[in-house]
Parts: C-alpha cells; structure tokens; sequence
C-alpha cells in the first residue's frame, strides 16, 4: 500500500517539473543533501588467544602438607584486539575459587575456599583488579578517556586459603572461581 | 530496470550487517572460569610423647617404645604399663584409621615355639586406645593366637590436628592365665597406624 502511495506521488513531481523549471531557468543551480549518521559506543572483549580462556592451576595442595601450594601460578589470558569506539570502564570481577563437590562447612582446620586476586592490564594506565578476599575492591573499575582498541591481559595471583593460612583446603576432584572482565561505553 | 538490482544489493548489505552488529553492544564481557583440584591427602609426622605420661617405660627411641621392666622379679607376672603418645596429623578428607598389630600381642621376638611350656606366659595381650578427631576407639591385642591382626574405624570428615595414642599392660596380662609367670624372653610386637581412604 506504502509503495503504491510513493509512486503516485513521483508521478505527481513529474508532472508539475516543466512548469516550475521554465519558470526560474538559470545557468546553474545547486541543492544541499545533508547526509547524516552515527556511531554508537560500542566495545567488543575481543578475542581470547593462546589455551583458551581457563586458568587451571592444576593441584592445590601440598600433598606433604596438606597445606596450599605457594607457588600456584597460571599464565595470564590475552582478550586481543578489544576495543570501545568512545570513552569506557574495564571493570574486572571475580569469585573464590571453592570446592564443587564438598559443599558442607568444613570442620575445623579446614576450608572449602581459596582466594586470589584477578588483574586486567594493558586496557588502562592503572590495571583493574579484584581481590576475591577484600570488603571492597575501588581498583576493580578503571576510566578511559578516548576510544581506544588493544590487547588485555588478564592474570590470577596472590593466593591465599580462606579463613587463614593455618587451614587446610578440603579434597576435592574440582575447585572451580571465575573471573569476568567486562567493558562498558561511557556516554 | 536498474532498481531493481539496486534494491537487492541494498538488502544484501543489510543481511550481511545484522549479525556483525548483533555481537556489539554498549557492553562487551568476557567470563575466564579458573579451575583447580585438591587431591586426598593423608599425612602423619613422626610420633612423640605426649606429656610424658610413661609407666613402666623407658621412653621413645626413634619409632620404638622400651618397656622399663615387663614382669614383677617376685612373681614373675606381667609389670602394668602405659604409655600415652600423639603424633600430628592431617587427613584432607573422610578416611578411616587402620591399627595393625603384627603379632596380636607382645611375643617373643625370636619366634621360637613356646607351646610346650605349660603354666608360663608365652605372650602378654596389651591394648590400643586411639583418639581422633572427635573419635575414640579400643583395639586389643590379645595374645591368643600370634598372628596378624587389625582393626579399622571410619572417621566420616577431614581431619587435622593430634592423633592420640595410648599403650597399655594390664597387670597380670597374659595368655596363659590370669598373672601367670611369664617365659623368660625378649618380647616385642609392631604396632603401625594407617591413615587411608575408606
């Protein structure tokens, strides 16, 4: 039906030219078109690169102790190639790593949980980070004043058993935290 | 004739262009699962005194515990003997705790044949009393027969902290009667505690 309408209405333009044009004939002549658009803030967490997106850190424990392993360590995932087309706020979350299977509170001596700290670098001059253990995280949202696209790192460090280190944490085939960075446009 | 090719190469931009713009947003997040496992552990330090609560014993040598003097040198009878020990211990998990007596009971060390000495003890029974983790148990080598012999007790968490231990003789003890006077010998028996699963 729309379409129908549009085409009467050419029709009716075209008639009605001849008359107008002969009336205000000159050498040149010249009309504006605006032309106009526009580019939403978008970001995109680009892509992770290297062995996939988990941090696995493998055994927890001493098994001469019991105790957790001071040397856990899992190298750093890259999101290459992120951007935001306008300024924008890398915010980084994460959650304890806690036992999947033993979810009783554990006796005395014991604990289903460990905590860490997530870091994403690279994306603003002051890396965002998230300490699972802390009351408050300030550091875990950053500002950046432009549009910018980059390669983040992300990176698991500073364990620590929860409740203390004179716990011991519980056997369990899975441990299982997550850490979420997130990107957002600020208008 | 020429709109019509024009509008189906517009359309086709605008196929190609949904999906593209459907993965970006004012917000873009990115989910990193961090993984880990804790295996079952099991581990004892070496055992010690505790409190030096000794009877009739000279103490802890490495993993053996002497007794002072094992019969009365007037009736010759089994001499009462304690002794309390603990050892630190964590099990990061629900396991059980096996108490094996190699010879059920304090028998002569040589293992010769004793059978024919009638009216003499030829083994001393003892006992075994172990606490852990909010559990106590009773095991008793009686002497009756030399053999292997064990006991287990489920312990149904982890547990972390003293295992306690605690050896005793009874006065008299024997498996030839009651304060029977006891075959002269060296007597002996290995006592080992396993932390395993269940």
């Amino acid at each position: 039906m729309l379409r129908k309408l549009l085409i009467w209405g050419a029709a009716a333009v075209l008639i009605c030219a001849p008359s107008a044009f002969a009336q205000t004939a000159t050498d040149t002549d010249s009309k504006s078109f605006a032309v106009t658009g526009n580019v939403p803030a978008l970001c995109s967490g680009g892509t992770l690169t290297g062995e996939g997106g988990t941090f696995d850190l493998g055994v927890l424990v001493d098994t001469t102790t019991g105790f957790l392993r001071t040397d856990l360590s899992a190298p750093a995932r890259v999101l290459g190639g992120a951007f935001c087309s306008a300024r924008s706020t890398i915010t980084v979350n994460a959650t304890r790593l806690a036992a999947v299977n033993y979810t009783a509170v554990p006796p005395a001596g014991f604990s289903r949980q460990v905590d860490y700290t997530a870091t994403a670098s690279g994306w603003t001059p002051t890396a965002a980070s998230f300490a699972t253990a802390a009351a408050s995280n300030p550091a875990a949202s950053q500002t950046r004043d432009n549009a910018f696209t980059g390669d983040i790192a992300v990176s698991v460090s500073d364990f620590a058993t929860t409740g203390g280190t004179a716990l011991r944490p519980v056997a369990d085939t899975a441990y299982r935290g997550l850490v979420t960075v997130t990107l957002s446009a600020v208008q | 004739m020429r709109r019509g090719p024009a509008l189906a190469a517009l359309s086709g931009i605008a196929a190609l262009a949904m999906p593209a713009h459907a993965q970006l947003a004012p917000t873009a997040r990115k989910a990193l699962p961090v993984t880990a496992n804790a295996p079952q552990v099991c581990v004892m330090d070496r055992v010690r005194l505790d409190g030096g609560a000794l009877v009739n014993f000279i103490g802890l040598d490495g993993d053996t515990l002497q007794i002072e003097q094992l019969t009365d040198s007037a009736t010759l009878a089994a001499r009462p003997a304690s002794a309390d020990l603990s050892v630190a211990a964590v099990c990061n998990f629900p396991h059980r705790i096996r108490l094996e007596s190699q010879n059920n009971g304090l028998w002569p060390t040589d293992g010769r044949a004793t059978s024919a000495s009638r009216g003499f003890a030829t083994a001393l029974p003892y006992s075994a009393r172990i606490d852990w983790g909010g559990t106590g148990a009773s095991f008793v080598a009686d002497a009756k027969v030399r053999r292997l012999t064990e006991a287990r007790f489920s312990v149904d968490s982890p547990v972390a902290g003293d295992l306690r231990l605690r050896i005793a003789i009874e006065p008299g003890a024997s498996n030839g009667g009651v304060a029977a006077p006891v075959l002269a010998g060296v007597y002996g028996d290995t006592l080992r505690i396993f932390l395993e699963p269940r």
